[in-house]
Protein backbone atom coordinates (compact mmCIF):
# COMPACT_ATOMS: atom_id res chain seq x y z
CA UNK A 1 0.00 0.00 0.00
CA UNK A 2 1.61 3.61 -0.83
CA UNK A 3 0.82 4.69 2.43
CA UNK A 4 3.36 7.69 2.38
CA UNK A 5 2.41 8.79 -1.25
CA UNK A 6 -1.23 10.18 0.00
CA UNK A 7 -2.68 11.50 3.68
CA UNK A 8 -4.47 7.65 3.60
CA UNK A 9 -3.44 6.10 7.05
CA UNK A 10 -3.54 2.27 7.50
CA UNK A 11 -5.60 1.37 10.58
CA UNK A 12 -7.38 -1.95 11.54
CA UNK A 13 -10.65 -0.40 11.80
CA UNK A 14 -13.97 -1.81 10.54
CA UNK A 15 -14.05 1.60 8.31
CA UNK A 16 -10.82 1.01 6.72
CA UNK A 17 -10.77 -2.99 6.69
CA UNK A 18 -14.59 -4.33 6.15
CA UNK A 19 -16.66 -1.82 3.94
CA UNK A 20 -15.88 -1.42 0.59
CA UNK A 21 -14.52 1.42 -1.35
CA UNK A 22 -17.54 1.53 -3.46
CA UNK A 23 -20.14 1.68 -0.38
CA UNK A 24 -17.53 4.32 1.63
CA UNK A 25 -18.14 6.40 -1.68
CA UNK A 26 -21.90 5.73 -1.57
CA UNK A 27 -21.46 7.48 1.98
CA UNK A 28 -19.37 10.57 0.90
CA UNK A 29 -22.19 10.89 -1.94
CA UNK A 30 -24.80 10.47 0.89
CA UNK A 31 -23.11 12.93 3.07
CA UNK A 32 -23.35 15.48 0.11
CA UNK A 33 -27.02 14.94 -0.68
CA UNK A 34 -27.39 15.32 3.16
CA UNK A 35 -25.05 18.51 3.58
CA UNK A 36 -26.99 20.66 0.39
CA UNK A 37 -30.75 19.13 2.10
CA UNK A 38 -30.56 21.04 4.97
CA UNK A 39 -30.21 24.61 6.03
CA UNK A 40 -30.48 24.37 9.40
CA UNK A 41 -27.40 24.82 11.82
CA UNK A 42 -28.56 22.22 14.19
CA UNK A 43 -29.04 19.43 11.55
CA UNK A 44 -25.42 20.36 10.04
CA UNK A 45 -23.75 20.99 13.80
CA UNK A 46 -25.11 17.24 14.39
CA UNK A 47 -23.84 15.96 10.55
CA UNK A 48 -20.64 17.36 11.22
CA UNK A 49 -20.38 16.03 15.08
CA UNK A 50 -21.15 12.33 13.51
CA UNK A 51 -18.22 13.11 10.80
CA UNK A 52 -15.73 13.73 13.82
CA UNK A 53 -17.12 10.63 16.04
CA UNK A 54 -16.51 8.22 12.10
CA UNK A 55 -13.21 9.96 12.22
CA UNK A 56 -12.20 8.91 16.02
CA UNK A 57 -14.33 5.39 14.95
CA UNK A 58 -12.04 5.20 12.37
CA UNK A 59 -8.97 5.40 14.68
CA UNK A 60 -7.61 8.28 12.32
CA UNK A 61 -4.46 9.88 13.63
CA UNK A 62 -5.83 13.36 14.76
CA UNK A 63 -2.67 15.19 14.39
CA UNK A 64 -3.06 14.48 10.54
CA UNK A 65 -7.39 15.18 10.80
CA UNK A 66 -6.38 18.70 12.35
CA UNK A 67 -5.84 20.13 9.41
CA UNK A 68 -8.75 19.21 7.61
CA UNK A 69 -10.53 20.58 10.64
CA UNK A 70 -9.01 23.63 11.05
CA UNK A 71 -9.63 24.30 6.74
CA UNK A 72 -13.05 23.36 7.42
CA UNK A 73 -13.46 25.77 10.38
CA UNK A 74 -12.23 28.55 8.05
CA UNK A 75 -15.44 27.91 5.87
CA UNK A 76 -16.95 28.44 8.66
CA UNK A 77 -15.95 31.70 10.35
CA UNK A 78 -16.11 32.65 6.22
CA UNK A 79 -19.95 31.74 6.37
CA UNK A 80 -20.61 33.84 9.78
CA UNK A 81 -18.77 36.79 8.19
CA UNK A 82 -20.36 36.94 4.18
CA UNK A 83 -23.87 35.50 4.90
CA UNK A 84 -26.18 37.48 7.44
CA UNK A 85 -25.00 41.01 4.96
CA UNK A 86 -27.58 38.78 2.94
CA UNK A 87 -30.16 36.98 4.88
CA UNK A 88 -32.03 39.94 6.95
CA UNK A 89 -35.03 37.62 8.01
CA UNK A 90 -35.96 39.11 11.62
CA UNK A 91 -35.59 41.80 13.57
CA UNK A 92 -32.33 43.09 13.39
CA UNK A 93 -29.51 42.78 16.58
CA UNK A 94 -26.83 45.37 15.49
CA UNK A 95 -25.73 46.98 12.39
CA UNK A 96 -22.71 46.86 10.51
CA UNK A 97 -21.91 49.36 8.18
CA UNK A 98 -25.47 50.39 7.65
CA UNK A 99 -26.31 46.71 6.84
CA UNK A 100 -29.09 44.67 9.76
CA UNK A 101 -27.72 41.89 10.81
CA UNK A 102 -30.35 39.60 12.50
CA UNK A 103 -29.98 36.35 14.14
CA UNK A 104 -31.83 34.35 11.45
CA UNK A 105 -29.15 35.60 9.18
CA UNK A 106 -25.95 34.86 11.52
CA UNK A 107 -28.11 31.53 12.13
CA UNK A 108 -27.83 30.89 8.19
CA UNK A 109 -24.25 31.78 8.02
CA UNK A 110 -23.27 29.29 10.73
CA UNK A 111 -25.73 26.38 8.50
CA UNK A 112 -23.75 27.25 5.18
CA UNK A 113 -19.95 27.30 7.38
CA UNK A 114 -21.23 24.11 8.66
CA UNK A 115 -22.89 22.66 5.24
CA UNK A 116 -19.11 23.21 3.45
CA UNK A 117 -17.10 22.19 6.67
CA UNK A 118 -19.03 19.00 7.22
CA UNK A 119 -18.30 17.85 3.08
CA UNK A 120 -14.73 19.17 3.78
CA UNK A 121 -14.28 16.86 6.74
CA UNK A 122 -16.23 13.85 5.19
CA UNK A 123 -14.06 14.01 1.96
CA UNK A 124 -10.79 14.08 4.92
CA UNK A 125 -12.55 10.99 6.10
CA UNK A 126 -12.83 9.63 3.01
CA UNK A 127 -9.86 10.23 1.87
CA UNK A 128 -7.62 9.07 5.21
CA UNK A 129 -10.16 6.05 5.11
CA UNK A 130 -9.40 4.53 1.79
CA UNK A 131 -6.19 3.69 0.38
CA UNK A 132 -5.62 5.11 -3.26
CA UNK A 133 -5.57 1.68 -5.17
CA UNK A 134 -9.34 0.73 -3.26
CA UNK A 135 -10.09 3.78 -4.11
CA UNK A 136 -9.42 3.70 -7.94
CA UNK A 137 -10.44 -0.20 -8.22
CA UNK A 138 -14.03 1.01 -6.73
CA UNK A 139 -14.47 3.81 -9.25
CA UNK A 140 -13.35 1.09 -11.61
CA UNK A 141 -15.88 -1.24 -10.83
CA UNK A 142 -18.58 1.38 -11.12
CA UNK A 143 -17.67 2.37 -14.81
CA UNK A 144 -15.03 4.52 -14.73
CA UNK A 145 -12.53 3.83 -17.54
CA UNK A 146 -9.32 2.32 -16.01
CA UNK A 147 -7.21 4.76 -17.72
CA UNK A 148 -8.87 7.36 -16.12
CA UNK A 149 -8.86 5.20 -13.01
CA UNK A 150 -4.38 5.19 -12.94
CA UNK A 151 -4.78 8.42 -13.83
CA UNK A 152 -6.79 9.74 -11.00
CA UNK A 153 -4.58 7.51 -8.48
CA UNK A 154 -1.56 8.64 -10.52
CA UNK A 155 -2.82 12.19 -9.94
CA UNK A 156 -3.06 11.64 -6.03
CA UNK A 157 0.54 10.10 -5.86
CA UNK A 158 2.37 12.75 -7.70
CA UNK A 159 0.89 15.46 -4.97
CA UNK A 160 3.45 14.91 -2.54
CA UNK A 161 5.98 14.50 -5.15
CA UNK A 162 5.01 18.03 -6.43
CA UNK A 163 4.97 19.62 -2.81
CA UNK A 164 8.61 18.15 -2.01
CA UNK A 165 9.82 19.88 -5.44
CA UNK A 166 8.07 22.59 -4.48
CA UNK A 167 10.12 22.91 -1.06
CA UNK A 168 13.10 22.62 -3.14
CA UNK A 169 12.73 25.02 -5.34
CA UNK A 170 11.45 27.38 -2.44
CA UNK A 171 14.67 26.66 -0.78
CA UNK A 172 16.86 27.31 -3.82
CA UNK A 173 14.99 30.67 -4.17
CA UNK A 174 15.46 31.29 -0.81
CA UNK A 175 19.25 30.77 -0.96
CA UNK A 176 19.47 33.54 -3.94
CA UNK A 177 17.71 36.14 -0.95
CA UNK A 178 14.48 35.51 -2.33
CA UNK A 179 11.81 36.66 0.18
CA UNK A 180 8.59 35.55 0.10
CA UNK A 181 7.39 36.69 3.17
CA UNK A 182 7.63 40.24 3.19
CA UNK A 183 6.11 42.58 0.49
CA UNK A 184 2.44 43.25 -0.08
CA UNK A 185 0.39 40.77 -1.98
CA UNK A 186 0.85 41.64 -5.10
CA UNK A 187 4.82 41.87 -5.02
CA UNK A 188 4.39 38.66 -3.12
CA UNK A 189 2.39 37.35 -6.13
CA UNK A 190 5.03 38.39 -8.72
CA UNK A 191 7.95 36.45 -6.36
CA UNK A 192 5.93 33.46 -6.82
CA UNK A 193 6.28 33.53 -10.15
CA UNK A 194 10.05 32.19 -9.40
CA UNK A 195 8.71 29.36 -7.67
CA UNK A 196 6.08 28.13 -10.25
CA UNK A 197 7.63 29.06 -13.36
CA UNK A 198 10.43 25.81 -12.46
CA UNK A 199 7.43 23.93 -10.60
CA UNK A 200 5.13 23.77 -13.92
CA UNK A 201 8.05 22.93 -15.60
CA UNK A 202 9.51 20.45 -13.38
CA UNK A 203 6.36 18.76 -12.94
CA UNK A 204 5.69 18.72 -16.51
CA UNK A 205 9.15 16.76 -16.97
CA UNK A 206 7.89 14.60 -14.11
CA UNK A 207 4.34 13.46 -15.28
CA UNK A 208 6.10 12.77 -18.81
CA UNK A 209 8.65 10.43 -17.74
CA UNK A 210 6.27 8.59 -15.98
CA UNK A 211 4.06 8.10 -19.18
CA UNK A 212 7.25 7.36 -20.86
CA UNK A 213 7.86 4.98 -18.05
CA UNK A 214 4.46 3.52 -18.07
CA UNK A 215 4.12 3.38 -22.12
CA UNK A 216 7.59 1.06 -21.82
CA UNK A 217 5.33 -1.16 -19.53
CA UNK A 218 2.74 -1.95 -22.08
CA UNK A 219 0.36 0.24 -20.26
CA UNK A 220 -3.05 0.73 -22.98
CA UNK A 221 -1.89 -2.44 -24.63
CA UNK A 222 -5.14 -3.67 -23.30
CA UNK A 223 -8.65 -1.90 -22.36
CA UNK A 224 -8.99 -3.48 -19.30
CA UNK A 225 -6.05 -4.80 -16.61
CA UNK A 226 -5.75 -6.67 -13.75
CA UNK A 227 -5.49 -5.71 -10.43
CA UNK A 228 -3.66 -7.35 -7.49
CA UNK A 229 -6.46 -5.96 -4.56
CA UNK A 230 -9.52 -7.74 -4.62
CA UNK A 231 -12.48 -5.83 -3.96
CA UNK A 232 -15.80 -7.68 -2.80
CA UNK A 233 -19.37 -6.09 -1.65
CA UNK A 234 -20.64 -7.79 1.59
CA UNK A 235 -23.98 -7.92 3.38
CA UNK A 236 -22.92 -5.37 5.69
CA UNK A 237 -22.14 -3.09 2.18
CA UNK A 238 -25.14 -3.94 0.85
CA UNK A 239 -27.17 -2.81 4.28
CA UNK A 240 -25.02 0.66 4.45
CA UNK A 241 -25.58 1.50 1.03
CA UNK A 242 -29.47 0.72 1.58
CA UNK A 243 -29.29 2.83 4.43
CA UNK A 244 -27.65 5.84 2.26
CA UNK A 245 -30.31 5.68 -0.34
CA UNK A 246 -33.21 5.72 2.21
CA UNK A 247 -31.30 8.21 4.07
CA UNK A 248 -30.62 10.48 0.91
CA UNK A 249 -34.29 10.13 -0.58
CA UNK A 250 -35.74 11.05 3.14
CA UNK A 251 -33.57 13.91 3.41
CA UNK A 252 -34.87 15.21 0.40
CA UNK A 253 -38.26 14.18 1.30
CA UNK A 254 -38.05 15.93 4.89
CA UNK A 255 -36.46 18.98 2.60
CA UNK A 256 -39.61 19.54 0.58
CA UNK A 257 -41.74 19.34 3.97
CA UNK A 258 -39.82 22.13 4.72
CA UNK A 259 -37.89 19.95 7.64
CA UNK A 260 -34.57 21.23 8.50
CA UNK A 261 -34.39 24.71 6.94
CA UNK A 262 -33.64 27.80 8.60
CA UNK A 263 -35.00 30.44 4.96
CA UNK A 264 -36.94 29.31 3.10
CA UNK A 265 -36.07 29.91 -0.51
CA UNK A 266 -32.28 29.35 -0.32
CA UNK A 267 -30.57 25.79 -0.81
CA UNK B 1 49.76 26.32 4.91
CA UNK B 2 46.07 26.06 5.09
CA UNK B 3 46.27 25.99 9.31
CA UNK B 4 46.85 29.74 8.76
CA UNK B 5 44.24 30.92 6.93
CA UNK B 6 40.71 32.09 9.18
CA UNK B 7 38.10 30.03 9.80
CA UNK B 8 35.09 30.87 7.39
CA UNK B 9 32.98 28.08 8.77
CA UNK B 10 32.41 26.47 12.00
CA UNK B 11 30.41 23.52 12.83
CA UNK B 12 30.58 23.15 16.44
CA UNK B 13 29.16 20.00 17.82
CA UNK B 14 25.91 20.11 15.88
CA UNK B 15 22.84 18.01 15.20
CA UNK B 16 19.69 18.12 13.48
CA UNK B 17 16.60 16.64 13.38
CA UNK B 18 14.01 16.94 10.77
CA UNK B 19 10.52 16.78 11.55
CA UNK B 20 8.74 13.58 12.23
CA UNK B 21 11.64 11.61 11.41
CA UNK B 22 12.45 9.26 14.20
CA UNK B 23 16.72 9.26 12.97
CA UNK B 24 18.60 12.51 13.23
CA UNK B 25 19.82 13.55 10.06
CA UNK B 26 23.21 14.87 11.97
CA UNK B 27 24.60 13.78 15.47
CA UNK B 28 27.38 15.91 16.65
CA UNK B 29 28.94 17.12 13.68
CA UNK B 30 32.37 19.18 14.18
CA UNK B 31 33.93 20.83 11.29
CA UNK B 32 35.78 23.76 10.35
CA UNK B 33 36.14 24.83 7.06
CA UNK B 34 39.09 27.74 6.32
CA UNK B 35 39.24 30.38 3.87
CA UNK B 36 40.23 29.45 0.60
CA UNK B 37 40.06 25.47 0.97
CA UNK B 38 38.43 23.24 -1.23
CA UNK B 39 36.84 20.39 0.45
CA UNK B 40 34.67 17.52 -0.53
CA UNK B 41 31.73 16.05 1.18
CA UNK B 42 31.36 12.62 0.74
CA UNK B 43 28.99 9.30 1.70
CA UNK B 44 26.19 7.53 0.81
CA UNK B 45 22.76 9.11 0.30
CA UNK B 46 21.08 9.49 3.47
CA UNK B 47 25.08 10.59 4.66
CA UNK B 48 23.74 14.09 6.37
CA UNK B 49 25.78 16.02 3.12
CA UNK B 50 22.77 17.90 1.89
CA UNK B 51 21.63 18.41 5.42
CA UNK B 52 24.82 20.03 6.40
CA UNK B 53 25.26 22.05 3.90
CA UNK B 54 21.90 23.72 4.15
CA UNK B 55 23.03 24.38 7.78
CA UNK B 56 25.91 26.63 6.29
CA UNK B 57 23.76 28.90 4.66
CA UNK B 58 20.65 29.13 7.09
CA UNK B 59 18.29 27.45 4.89
CA UNK B 60 18.56 24.75 7.84
CA UNK B 61 19.20 25.67 11.65
CA UNK B 62 20.59 23.53 13.86
CA UNK B 63 18.60 21.70 16.40
CA UNK B 64 21.71 21.06 18.57
CA UNK B 65 25.13 23.27 18.67
CA UNK B 66 26.11 26.26 16.47
CA UNK B 67 26.92 26.46 13.28
CA UNK B 68 29.11 29.94 12.58
CA UNK B 69 29.95 31.65 9.33
CA UNK B 70 32.44 34.26 9.07
CA UNK B 71 31.88 35.02 13.11
CA UNK B 72 28.69 35.33 12.83
CA UNK B 73 25.99 32.55 14.11
CA UNK B 74 23.68 31.11 11.17
CA UNK B 75 20.94 31.03 14.12
CA UNK B 76 21.24 35.16 14.49
CA UNK B 77 22.33 35.80 11.03
CA UNK B 78 19.27 35.26 8.54
CA UNK B 79 19.36 33.76 5.16
CA UNK B 80 19.56 37.66 3.59
CA UNK B 81 22.88 38.32 5.20
CA UNK B 82 24.25 34.50 4.62
CA UNK B 83 23.17 33.92 1.43
CA UNK B 84 25.82 36.59 0.15
CA UNK B 85 28.27 34.80 2.39
CA UNK B 86 27.61 31.63 1.27
CA UNK B 87 26.25 30.69 -2.69
CA UNK B 88 24.01 27.43 -2.41
CA UNK B 89 24.22 25.73 -5.89
CA UNK B 90 21.33 22.96 -6.11
CA UNK B 91 21.94 19.68 -8.11
CA UNK B 92 18.95 20.34 -9.89
CA UNK B 93 19.85 23.83 -12.18
CA UNK B 94 15.80 23.00 -13.47
CA UNK B 95 14.99 23.65 -9.70
CA UNK B 96 16.03 27.31 -9.85
CA UNK B 97 15.50 28.72 -13.49
CA UNK B 98 12.57 30.49 -14.59
CA UNK B 99 13.29 33.36 -16.13
CA UNK B 100 13.28 34.45 -19.80
CA UNK B 101 16.73 35.35 -20.48
CA UNK B 102 20.13 34.06 -19.05
CA UNK B 103 20.67 37.48 -17.68
CA UNK B 104 17.52 37.57 -15.75
CA UNK B 105 18.12 34.90 -13.95
CA UNK B 106 21.63 36.00 -13.24
CA UNK B 107 20.16 39.08 -11.81
CA UNK B 108 17.33 37.59 -10.06
CA UNK B 109 19.45 37.26 -6.36
CA UNK B 110 21.10 40.73 -7.50
CA UNK B 111 17.22 42.30 -7.47
CA UNK B 112 16.44 40.28 -4.44
CA UNK B 113 19.35 42.01 -2.64
CA UNK B 114 18.18 45.50 -3.58
CA UNK B 115 21.53 45.86 -5.60
CA UNK B 116 21.56 49.53 -7.55
CA UNK B 117 20.46 48.77 -11.20
CA UNK B 118 23.61 50.03 -12.15
CA UNK B 119 25.63 47.52 -10.64
CA UNK B 120 23.56 44.61 -11.89
CA UNK B 121 24.29 44.70 -14.88
CA UNK B 122 27.96 45.02 -14.27
CA UNK B 123 28.01 42.24 -11.72
CA UNK B 124 26.09 39.63 -13.92
CA UNK B 125 28.28 40.53 -17.04
CA UNK B 126 31.39 39.54 -14.32
CA UNK B 127 29.26 36.36 -13.60
CA UNK B 128 28.61 34.74 -16.91
CA UNK B 129 32.11 35.83 -17.31
CA UNK B 130 33.32 33.81 -15.27
CA UNK B 131 31.78 30.31 -16.26
CA UNK B 132 32.22 31.25 -19.27
CA UNK B 133 28.97 32.46 -20.85
CA UNK B 134 29.41 36.00 -21.59
CA UNK B 135 28.17 35.45 -25.42
CA UNK B 136 24.50 33.82 -23.92
CA UNK B 137 23.28 36.57 -22.19
CA UNK B 138 20.23 36.96 -24.19
CA UNK B 139 19.59 32.90 -24.92
CA UNK B 140 16.72 31.23 -23.42
CA UNK B 141 17.76 29.26 -20.38
CA UNK B 142 16.00 26.32 -21.08
CA UNK B 143 17.62 26.02 -24.63
CA UNK B 144 20.87 25.71 -23.28
CA UNK B 145 22.30 22.00 -22.49
CA UNK B 146 22.27 20.54 -18.79
CA UNK B 147 26.16 21.60 -18.66
CA UNK B 148 25.43 25.26 -19.44
CA UNK B 149 22.05 24.84 -17.42
CA UNK B 150 24.35 23.87 -14.63
CA UNK B 151 27.03 26.87 -15.42
CA UNK B 152 24.22 29.49 -15.16
CA UNK B 153 23.01 27.98 -11.83
CA UNK B 154 26.82 28.69 -10.19
CA UNK B 155 26.70 31.94 -12.66
CA UNK B 156 23.61 33.53 -10.62
CA UNK B 157 25.27 32.60 -7.39
CA UNK B 158 28.21 33.59 -8.13
CA UNK B 159 27.04 37.29 -8.86
CA UNK B 160 25.81 37.91 -5.36
CA UNK B 161 29.85 37.35 -4.86
CA UNK B 162 29.32 34.78 -1.85
CA UNK B 163 33.55 34.22 -0.44
CA UNK B 164 31.65 30.25 -0.23
CA UNK B 165 30.25 27.84 -2.95
CA UNK B 166 28.42 25.08 -1.90
CA UNK B 167 27.91 23.06 -5.20
CA UNK B 168 25.85 19.84 -4.81
CA UNK B 169 26.67 16.97 -6.68
CA UNK B 170 27.61 19.52 -9.42
CA UNK B 171 28.42 16.69 -12.12
CA UNK B 172 25.41 14.52 -12.09
CA UNK B 173 23.43 14.17 -15.24
CA UNK B 174 26.75 15.02 -17.26
CA UNK B 175 29.03 14.01 -19.96
CA UNK B 176 33.27 13.66 -19.44
CA UNK B 177 33.33 16.67 -21.02
CA UNK B 178 30.66 18.48 -19.34
CA UNK B 179 32.01 17.52 -15.99
CA UNK B 180 35.58 18.59 -16.70
CA UNK B 181 34.16 22.15 -17.81
CA UNK B 182 32.23 22.83 -14.56
CA UNK B 183 35.29 21.20 -12.26
CA UNK B 184 37.77 23.39 -14.27
CA UNK B 185 35.14 25.93 -13.69
CA UNK B 186 35.27 25.65 -9.62
CA UNK B 187 38.90 25.02 -9.62
CA UNK B 188 39.51 28.71 -11.55
CA UNK B 189 37.19 30.50 -9.11
CA UNK B 190 39.08 28.82 -6.25
CA UNK B 191 42.41 29.90 -7.44
CA UNK B 192 40.78 33.27 -7.21
CA UNK B 193 40.07 32.83 -3.41
CA UNK B 194 36.64 31.29 -3.42
CA UNK B 195 36.04 28.27 -0.66
CA UNK B 196 34.59 25.96 -2.36
CA UNK B 197 32.71 22.84 -0.94
CA UNK B 198 31.76 20.43 -3.47
CA UNK B 199 28.97 17.58 -2.38
CA UNK B 200 29.50 14.60 -4.29
CA UNK B 201 29.46 10.40 -5.43
CA UNK B 202 32.22 11.12 -7.95
CA UNK B 203 35.24 9.97 -6.26
CA UNK B 204 37.36 11.10 -9.39
CA UNK B 205 36.33 14.00 -9.06
CA UNK B 206 37.40 14.74 -5.39
CA UNK B 207 40.57 13.03 -6.16
CA UNK B 208 41.53 15.24 -9.03
CA UNK B 209 39.69 18.69 -7.84
CA UNK B 210 39.23 18.50 -3.62
CA UNK B 211 42.60 18.50 -2.36
CA UNK B 212 40.50 18.06 1.13
CA UNK B 213 37.86 15.27 2.10
CA UNK B 214 35.03 15.09 4.49
CA UNK B 215 33.84 11.28 4.51
CA UNK B 216 30.28 11.05 6.46
CA UNK B 217 28.12 8.18 7.18
CA UNK B 218 24.30 7.85 9.65
CA UNK B 219 24.74 11.79 10.11
CA UNK B 220 28.50 11.91 11.51
CA UNK B 221 31.78 12.77 10.15
CA UNK B 222 34.07 9.45 10.35
CA UNK B 223 36.98 10.53 8.20
CA UNK B 224 37.96 14.33 7.62
CA UNK B 225 41.47 15.13 6.24
CA UNK B 226 43.82 15.26 2.97
CA UNK B 227 42.02 13.38 0.34
CA UNK B 228 45.57 11.46 -0.80
CA UNK B 229 45.16 9.42 3.13
CA UNK B 230 41.16 9.83 3.03
CA UNK B 231 41.17 7.91 -0.81
CA UNK B 232 43.49 5.35 0.47
CA UNK B 233 42.37 4.69 3.80
CA UNK B 234 40.18 1.39 2.06
CA UNK B 235 39.14 -0.03 5.79
CA UNK B 236 37.30 3.43 6.88
CA UNK B 237 35.49 3.94 3.12
CA UNK B 238 34.43 0.84 2.85
CA UNK B 239 32.96 1.13 6.58
CA UNK B 240 31.30 4.11 4.88
CA UNK B 241 29.84 2.06 1.62
CA UNK B 242 32.59 3.99 -0.30
CA UNK B 243 35.65 3.06 -2.56
CA UNK B 244 38.53 4.75 -3.53
CA UNK B 245 38.82 5.39 -7.44
CA UNK B 246 39.60 2.45 -9.54
CA UNK B 247 43.48 3.64 -10.25
CA UNK B 248 44.12 4.56 -6.66
CA UNK B 249 42.67 0.89 -5.72
CA UNK B 250 45.29 -0.78 -8.45
CA UNK B 251 47.72 1.48 -6.94
CA UNK B 252 47.38 0.17 -3.70
CA UNK B 253 47.24 -3.47 -4.91
CA UNK B 254 50.48 -3.50 -6.78
CA UNK B 255 51.88 -1.42 -3.48
CA UNK B 256 51.17 -5.02 -1.19
CA UNK B 257 53.00 -6.96 -4.44
CA UNK B 258 55.42 -4.46 -5.69
CA UNK B 259 57.92 -3.24 -3.73
CA UNK B 260 58.68 0.49 -3.87
CA UNK B 261 55.34 1.17 -6.04
CA UNK B 262 53.79 4.54 -4.21
CA UNK B 263 51.13 3.46 -2.31
CA UNK B 264 49.23 6.96 -2.56
CA UNK B 265 48.44 7.43 -6.30
CA UNK B 266 45.19 9.06 -6.95
CA UNK B 267 44.97 9.68 -11.01
CA UNK B 268 45.58 8.03 -13.83
CA UNK B 269 48.85 10.51 -14.73
CA UNK B 270 50.32 9.84 -11.17
CA UNK B 271 50.01 6.32 -12.23
CA UNK B 272 51.88 6.37 -15.08
CA UNK B 273 54.78 8.56 -13.69
CA UNK B 274 55.15 6.07 -10.96
CA UNK B 275 55.03 3.24 -13.16
CA UNK B 276 57.65 4.95 -15.71
CA UNK B 277 59.70 5.39 -12.47
CA UNK B 278 59.62 1.84 -11.14
CA UNK B 279 60.47 0.64 -14.72
CA UNK B 280 63.08 2.96 -15.45
CA UNK B 281 62.24 5.28 -17.89
CA UNK B 282 61.04 8.15 -15.56
CA UNK B 283 62.71 9.49 -12.48
CA UNK B 284 61.83 9.97 -8.38
CA UNK B 285 60.98 13.77 -9.30
CA UNK B 286 58.96 12.66 -11.96
CA UNK B 287 56.79 11.07 -10.18
CA UNK B 288 56.62 12.91 -6.88
CA UNK B 289 55.53 15.95 -9.25
CA UNK B 290 52.80 14.24 -10.49
CA UNK B 291 51.74 13.12 -6.69
CA UNK B 292 52.46 16.77 -5.99
CA UNK B 293 50.08 18.36 -8.99
CA UNK B 294 46.90 16.27 -8.01
CA UNK B 295 45.26 16.60 -4.62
Amino acid sequence: MPVGYSIYQERPSTLHQRIDPRTKLALLVTTFVLALAYNHPAVLGVLTAAIIAAAWWAQLDFRRFLPILLAAGWFLVLGIIIWPFYIQVGPPLFFVLGAAITLTGLLFGVAMGLRVALMVAAAGVWMMSTSPQKMTLGLVKIGLPSKAGVAMSTAIRLVPLINAKRATIAEAQRARGLRLDTGNPVSRARKSVSILGPLLLSSIDLAQALAIAMDARGFGARRDRTSLVEIRMTTLDWAIITGCVVAAVGSVILRLLGVGVIVQGYL
Amino acid sequence: MTLERAPIIEVRDVGFSYPEAGVPALRGVNLTIREGEVVALVGQNGAGKTTLAKLFNGLLAPTQGEVVIRGQSTRKAGIDILSRIVGYCYQNPDHQIFSNTVRQEVAFGLKNHGVPKAEIEAKVHAALEMVGMEGEGDRYPFLLGRGERQKLAVASILALGPPVLVVDEPTTGLDLRGTRNIMELLSRLSEAGRTIVIITHDMNVVAEYAPRTVVMMNGAVILDGPTRAVLTDERALRSAFLKPPQITRVALRLHERAEGFAREILTVPEFIAEFRRLAGSGDANTASAARDGGS
